[in-house]
Formats: structure tokens, C-alpha cells, sequence
């Protein structure tokens, strides 16, 4: 049973077409990676899935809801789907246990001793109980960005969408970044990460996919994927990046 | 200690005289400082200047002509004010702490200024006597100079030494604070000031007998800084207490209010008109509010929301403008407000709760100051409005800020808008009110603004100057927090919609708390300039002030002659309002550095 099902997925920015049909189902559990050339419509597509870019032609189903412009719908989703953005966008005026606790207050209406107590656990798993009462800008950003998936996390997603979630990062704190997303991809979250770590892809990707001008031009696993490419514009992809 | 010095020598130097630029810079400037403070030393000790004309008007330069039978309910106002602080202080009693060597580094800095003052002060001063001749007189004699330089060195070396004998004792900043009052209360008891007083004949007694300060003030704020005190430790005490923060800050708004429509006012109620009239319209609006808390969120009535709420919003505009009391205009008016949170909040039963208190709440007080505002004042203040002088000055600048400030919010809120509606009328307003000088709407509040409003609604002077300035400093506000606003990057917005906030949430957790973070600096001039824009208020025939100070008291020759001390107390109101608004900025700035933990 997929979680998550696009059909013809189709979205214009005014007279320019960012995504000219994209189709594909991922399973529950499941870790899809996708690369592509910059601008090849990567990221519009995952902030479709949970709305932060409207699609117009074609249909999305997450989890058995369709997207719609119902905005009971949306909110569903945004519940359900985490998200991680290459920039971190923590909230810069709230400490890092403000920052992860802020969700399940406000939004699932929890309580603040559970909810931090929560919060505690989830930055154990991501290695950072001791900067719980700091502020994002006194942080590394490998750090500010595990802070990010703790507080995805807090929400008790079913979904986690990343999208170049170490590209703005030092080399020296992408690992410790790449290791809490392993992490979590072996705790059986389904993931879609968008990222030219190949390393990654090779370890943790259930499927690997490569988008080109608002296509997708190969879908394949992880070892296929890299040794042997059916697409010429893969094989150009990978002969850049690697 | 030779160490010490030459290292403090040392960095004197580096500081002031680096260069030749800086030597030149240095030198000048203390030249022009220098005569500035010789000039000024020989204006104020001269003895043609009666300086008890500015010491002797402090009931007029307070409360001008306020009833001193009444005087009780300043002191309330006064008193109320500090208790607020008081447990303010208390409840967000910070943890910084200072070492006490700090102290004696301020402390050692004023003895070197003191010590410095003293050396040059002049001896002598010319001024122009009535004949027309130069008088020339002492000022500042020898004995009186070293009188001040001994024990003022002796203190500025002790200082010196105890700055640098690195005493490890620390102490809370917040709980000093008390200081700032205890010190002028305790001068009020032990201190003697001289008094106008008059013989038989009516003429003044010279020179003027010294005499401590009349229990009309000493007693008073002797209370008011016990109550001080009790408050700040209540404050400490509930400091851990959920949601008390939430609960003082709008007390806060709320306090000059109460202060405006009932302590201040004293107001004449008529219990016919609160009996037919407003206990019954509390009833029904708060019925309203009840029920739709309880029933928004059923899934019938869900569908006729936006119908209700239209009605709502038609039923507020064209209150205004027909014949209902005008507390039934502003319980539609909250209304419309209230209809529009209460779906988002009431999802819950503990939500409902909360709604439903909150309403109630919010009716009780909007009941109660509307009938204070409303009635007719029992102080009798013959000629002008029953505030005057600083009071009126205090109030135009609390209003001024207070009410502008969340104006200002919406406003800005507004112009953002995605409807169409709320923009074009939001932009609207800030330019219309920007574009047209501050005096000019003082004018309109004064002469025009009775035919705009509509027919049965009518509000005193003073109130309707309230109203245009409120406008006026929101307008103000509303642009630089438009710029707040902007300056928020697209990245929070989506952050904030990834984890599902609502619109409402979003604005209330996101955007707003930084967007004044970051325009903080902006707000505080903002609030100075709406502090001293108030003196403005003169020309619509308003006595704030600076108007007692330049005019009233210069007019004044009963039961002593003033006239002529203009000048003594013109010096006098600038130096109250730089004690203030040097107060309010320096605050700002620490605040602004407590709030800075929180920037990238
Ligand atoms: N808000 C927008 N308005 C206009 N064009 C956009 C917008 N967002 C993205 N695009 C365009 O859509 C294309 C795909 O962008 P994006 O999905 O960000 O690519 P990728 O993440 O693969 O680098 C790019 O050509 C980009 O310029
Ligand atoms: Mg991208």
C-alpha cells in the first residue's frame, strides 16, 4: 500500500513549467532519494507534497487524502508530512526546546511537560541534549539543522521530506547531519531526500531518482542507479557530481 | 596601585589622543564643553534667577489646577502605577547579576566629574541688572570650592581603591532597582528645602526660611514605596506562576484606563442608566459570546459562519453610525473581533473554557471603564479639563504609545493583507493620517471632529485629542513594523505552514514577536517623539507641562510675583524631559540586548 501517490503532477510558474508530469508511488517505510541538475524542479515538487507549492493539473494523495484547496486537508497533511528545509529556517527567537515543542503545543494541542519531555528525547536521538536551552544563532549549523529534524520530528510525522538538507552545511558537519538521517531511515520512516550525497543514497535509498527540466528521467535502485545508468542524462549527471 | 594607574593613564591616552585628528577632536570638544558648563553654572547660581519659582509650582507643574480635596485619588493613580511596576519587576526579575566593583567604577567616574566641575567652575558671573547696568557678583567662593574638592578627592580615591581591591560580592540587578525610589523618599524626609513664605504685610520673607518638606508629599510616597516593595517581592514570589505575565501585561493596558475613566475622573453615576442600561447589554452580548463559543464548531452551524459573522461585521459598522449606547458600539465591536478567534480556539473543551472566561472578562471591563469614561466628571477644575500639567503630558504619551502601538499593529497587519478590502482601507488610513501634520489633527480634534462623528456621540476635548493621536503615533507605528515585517524571511513563513500553524498562530508566534524584535530601536524614538510631540498640545488651548512652565507660571503674581523666571523654568521642564526619555532609551537598549540572544 503506498503512502504517497502522484499522478501527472503538473505545475506552472506563470508561463514557465517547473514540472511537466510527474508520476511515482512510494511505499510506507520506504526511502527515495532524488537528484537532478539545479533547477530541474527537485524541490518543487517535494514542497508539493506538502503543499507549500500548489500543483495545478494532476492529482497527489498522501496518506489517503487528496490535496486539494480544502484548507481542513492542508492541514491534515502538514501534520502528518515533516519537512526540512537547506536553509534550517529554525525560529531564531525561540530556544531550541521552544523551537521543537512550539508545534505540538500549539498545533496537536499537547501538553508543555509532555511535549518538552518528547522534545528531550528527540534531541538524545540526535545527539544534542545539552543545547536544549540555547538559541539556533549560538549553534553550528550541522547543529541547527539536527535541531530541524527534531523538530520535524516532534510531530509524529509519517512522512519526513528533505530537501538538500546538508548542502548548506561545512563538509566536517555533514556527517554528523547525514548519520541522524540514517538514523531515522532505519527506524522505518518513509523518507524522500533530495540530495547529491551519493554516499548516502548508496547506503539508505530504497530507490534512487533522477529529475531533469521537470521530468523524471530515470527511476532505479541505488546500485543500478550509479553502476549502471540506463539514461544517457544520468550518466552526464553523475559524471559531473562525482 | 602605580600600575593600575599608569594603565589607566595609558588607556586614556590611547583613547583620547591617538592621533592628531582625535587630540583635536578631544581638545575642542572639551572646550566647548567647558564653556558650555562655566555659562550654565553662572545662569543657574545667579542670584537674579528665583529658582523657587520652579521649586515652589510643584502642585501646578503635577496636577495643575486638580482640587487638593481630591488629591487622594493622584496619589492612587501614582501609587497603582508603582505597585504595577513593583511586582512587574518582580515577576520578570532577570538573573543578571553585577559586581558591586561596578558600582564603585560609577562611583569613582562621577567623583572625577564632580571633581573636575568644581576646579573650573567660575567664580564669578556678570548678568544685566534692571537699570540696564552689568552687576557682577561671586558665585562661587574659594571655601565653598575646597569645601567641595576635599571630600570629594578623599571619596574618588576611596572608590579608586575599592574598584581595583577586585571585591568578589555580586548582587541581582533587579534588586536595586528599589534604590531609584528609596533614595529621593528618604531625602524627602531629611532634606530642607526654602520656602515662600509671607510676613503680615504680604510681602515675601528674605531670604526664604528652609523647611523640610510638607507631609503632603513625604507621607505619601513613603507609603507608595512600601507598597513598592511588598509588590516586587509579591512579583518574586508568583514569578514561576503560568500565564501571570500574560495577565500583567494586559493589566498594564488597562491601567490608565481605569486611572483615565474613574480615579482621575471621579465619575457621577447615574445607577438608573447602569441598571436599564448597561447590565442589560452586558447580558445580551454576553449570551451572544456564550453561545457562539459553544456552537461554532458544530458542523451545521459551521456552514452559516461566514453569514454570522458578515452580519456581525455589517451590524458594527452601521452601530456606529446609528443611535444604540454607545457601549452596545463597543461590545459589537469586540464582538466582531471575538467571532472571529473563537472557531480556531474552540476546538476544545479546555479552549471553550478559556473563550468563555476571556469573554466575560473583557465584557466586565469594557462595561466598567465605558461607564467611568461615560459619566459625567465630579472635579471641579474651573476653565480647563481636569488634567493638566505632567498628568496630562504622562497621559497624552501612554495613550500615545499604548493605544498606537496595537493600532499600529493591525494596521501594518493589514496593509499586508491578502484581502483587497483590508489593504485598501489600511493603507488608506496610514497615508491619509501621515500626510497631514500632527498640529493640524490637534485642530481637527478640537474644532472639526464633532461634525464627523455621528449625531449623539460626544466625547471631551481631551478624549478626542486621544483619539487623533492615537491614529497619528499608529500610523507611525504601522509603517516601521511594515518594515518589520518585511524584513522576515520566506523561510519562517513556510517553516512555520511545514508544521502546520495556523494563519493565526503563524502572525501571533512567528512573524510579530520578530518583526518588533527587530524594529524595537525604531519603536522606542517612535515613543520618545509621541512623548514630547504631546507639549504640542498647547495651541488647542491645553495645559500640559511645558505650557505651565513657560506660561502659567510666568503669568503668576499672587499670592508671589513669577513673572520674568521664565527662563529658570524653561530649564526645568528640558531637564524632566531628558530624565525620561534618556530613561526610556537607555531601557530600550537593555532590553534590546536581552532580546539580541535570540538574532542569527
Ligand atoms: N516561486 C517561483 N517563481 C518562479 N519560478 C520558480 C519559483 N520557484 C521555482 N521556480 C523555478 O522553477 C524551476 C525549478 O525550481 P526548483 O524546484 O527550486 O529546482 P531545484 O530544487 O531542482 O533546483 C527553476 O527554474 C526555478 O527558477
Ligand atoms: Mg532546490
Amino acid at each position: 500500500m503506498s503512502i504517497i501517490q502522484a499522478k501527472d503532477v503538473k505545475k506552472w510558474f506563470g508561463d514557465f513549467q517547473a514540472l511537466k508530469g510527474i508520476s511515482m508511488e512510494i511505499a510506507e517505510g520506504e526511502v527515495l532519494v532524488i537528484c537532478g541538475p539545479s533547477g530541474s524542479g527537485k524541490s518543487t515538487f517535494i514542497r508539493c507534497i506538502n503543499r507549500l507549492e500548489q500543483h495545478q493539473d494532476g492529482e497527489i494523495i498522501v496518506d489517503g487524502t487528496e490535496l486539494t484547496n480544502d484548507l481542513k486537508n492542508i492541514e491534515t497533511i502538514r501534520a502528518e508530512v515533516g519537512m526540512v528545509f537547506q536553509s534550517f529556517n529554525l525560529f531564531p527567537h525561540l530556544t531550541v526546546m521552544q523551537n521543537i515543542t512550539l508545534a505540538p503545543i500549539w498545533v496537536r494541542k499537547k501538553s508543555r511537560s509532555d511535549s518538552e519531555e518528547k522534545a528531550m528525547e528527540l534531541l538524545n536521538r540526535v545527539g544534542i541534549p545539552e543545547q536544549a536551552d540555547k538559541y539556533p544563532g549560538q549553534l553550528s549549523g550541522g547543529q541547527q539543522q539536527r535541531v530541524a529534524i527534531a523538530r520535524a520530528l516532534a510531530m509524529d510525522p509519517k512522512i519526513m521530506l528533505f530537501d538538500e538538507p546538508t548542502s548548506a552545511l561545512d563538509p566536517e558537519m555533514i556527517k554528523e547531519v547525514l548519520d541522524a538521517m540514517k538514523e531515522l531511515a532505519k527506524s522505518g520512516m518513509t523518507m524522500i531526500v533530495v540530495t547529491h550525497e551519493m554516499g548516502f543514497a548508496k547506503e539508505v535509498a530504497d530507490r534512487v531518482m533522477l529529475f531533469d527540466e521537470g521530468m523524471m528521467v530515470e527511476e532505479n535502485t541505488p546500485d543500478e542507479f550509479f553502476d549502471n545508468p540506463k539514461n544517457d542524462r544520468t550518466k552526464l549527471f553523475l559524471s559531473q557530481i562525482l | 596601585m602605580v600600575a593600575v594607574i599608569k594603565k589607566n593613564a595609558k588607556a586614556l591616552q590611547e583613547s583620547l589622543f591617538s592621533s592628531v585628528g582625535s587630540s583635536v577632536l578631544t581638545i575642542g570638544t572639551t572646550y566647548l564643553v567647558l564653556n558650555f558648563f562655566r555659562g550654565m553654572f553662572g545662569f543657574v547660581m545667579s542670584s537674579d534667577k528665583d529658582w523657587l519659582a520652579v521649586l515652589n509650582n510643584m502642585q501646578l507643574y503635577m496636577v495643575q489646577a486638580y482640587p487638593e480635596s481630591d488629591f487622594i485619588r493622584v496619589w492612587v493613580s501614582v501609587g497603582l502605577t508603582f505597585v504595577f511596576s513593583g511586582i512587574s519587576i518582580g515577576l520578570w526579575r532577570s538573573e543578571d547579576r553585577s559586581n558591586v566593583s561596578s558600582i564603585f567604577d560609577t562611583f569613582f567616574k562621577i567623583g572625577l566629574g564632580v571633581l573636575f566641575f568644581t576646579i573650573v567652575a567660575p567664580t564669578f558671573t556678570s548678568y544685566m541688572g534692571n537699570d540696564g547696568s552689568v552687576i557682577t557678583e561671586e558665585i562661587f567662593s574659594r571655601s565653598t570650592r575646597l569645601g567641595i574638592l576635599i571630600p570629594t578627592l578623599i571619596a574618588t580615591v576611596a572608590f579608586f581603591g575599592l574598584k581595583n581591591m577586585k571585591i568578589n560580592f555580586s548582587y541581582n540587578n533587579s534588586d536595586v532597582v528599589f534604590l531609584y525610589l528609596f533614595i529621593p523618599v528618604a531625602l524627602l524626609w531629611f532634606v530642607k528645602l526654602p520656602v515662600i513664605q509671607l510676613d503680615q504685610n504680604k510681602e515675601r520673607i528674605m531670604p526664604d526660611p528652609l523647611m523640610p518638606i510638607a507631609n503632603t508629599t513625604k507621607i505619601p510616597w513613603s507609603v507608595i514605596f512600601v507598597m513598592f516593595l511588598i509588590a516586587y517581592f509579591i512579583g518574586i514570589y508568583f514569578k514561576d506562576v503560568k500565564r501571570l505575565k500574560n495577565v500583567m501585561s494586559i493589566s498594564w493596558f488597562l491601567l490608565p484606563l481605569l486611572i483615565f475613566s474613574w480615579i482621575f475622573k471621579k465619575p457621577q453615576i447615574d445607577m438608573g442608566e447602569v441598571l436599564t442600561g448597561d447590565i442589560p447589554i452586558f447580558f445580551i452580548f454576553f449570551i451572544i459570546g456564550l453561545v457562539t463559543v459553544l456552537f461554532i464548531n458544530n458542523p451545521i452551524v459551521k456552514k452559516y459562519y461566514s453569514i454570522y459573522l458578515g452580519i456581525i461585521l455589517v451590524g458594527t459598522i452601521a452601530g456606529i453610525f446609528i443611535g444604540i449606547p454607545m457601549l452596545a458600539k463597543a461590545c459589537l465591536l469586540l464582538l466582531s473581533l471575538f467571532s472571529m478567534v473563537v472557531p480556531a480556539v474552540s476546538t476544545s473543551d479546555q479552549g471553550k473554557r478559556s473563550l468563555i472566561i476571556i469573554w466575560f472578562v473583557a465584557l466586565v471591563t469594557l462595561t466598567f471603564l465605558l461607564r467611568g469614561g461615560a459619566s459625567e466628571t465630579g472635579i471641579v477644575v474651573p476653565g480647563s479639563s481636569i488634567f493638566g500639567g505632567f498628568s496630562l503630558t504622562w497621559l497624552l504619551a501612554i495613550f500615545g504609545t499604548y493605544v498606537s502601538f496595537p493600532l499600529g499593529v493591525l494596521l501594518a497587519l493589514g496593509r499586508n493583507s491578502k484581502l483587497p478590502i483590508v489593504r485598501i482601507i489600511c493603507t488608506g488610513i496610514i497615508e491619509l493620517v501621515r500626510s497631514v501634520p500632527y498640529i493640524t489633527w490637534l485642530f481637527f480634534a478640537s474644532v472639526t471632529l464633532a461634525v464627523f462623528l455621528p449625531a449623539g456621540v460626544e466625547f471631551n476635548l481631551i478624549v478626542r485629542v486621544l483619539m487623533v493621536t492615537a491614529f497619528f503615533s499608529g500610523a507611525y507605528f504601522a509603517e516601521n513594523i511594515r518594515g518589520g515585517l518585511q524584513s522576515i524571511p520566506k523561510g519562517q513563513y513556510e517553516a512555520a505552514d511545514a508544521i502546520g500553524m495556523s494563519p493565526f498562530q503563524k502572525t501571533g508566534l512567528i512573524v510579530l514577536p520578530q518583526a518588533l524584535r527587530a524594529v524595537i530601536p525604531t519603536l522606542v524614538s517612535s515613543a520618545i517623539t509621541a512623548f514630547k510631540d504631546s507639549s504640542l498640545v498647547t495651541i488647542i488651548g491645553l495645559f500640559d507641562f511645558l505650557t505651565i512652565g513657560k506660561t502659567v507660571i510666568d503669568n503668576q503674581s499672587v499670592p508671589v510675583n513669577f513673572v520674568g523666571h521664565q527662563r529658570e523654568n524653561l530649564i526645568f521642564v528640558a531637564v524632566v524631559y531628558w530624565i525620561f526619555t534618556f530613561t526610556l532609551s537607555r531601557r530600550s537598549m537593555k532590553v534590546e540586548k536581552r532580546l539580541g540572544l535570540g538574532e542569527r
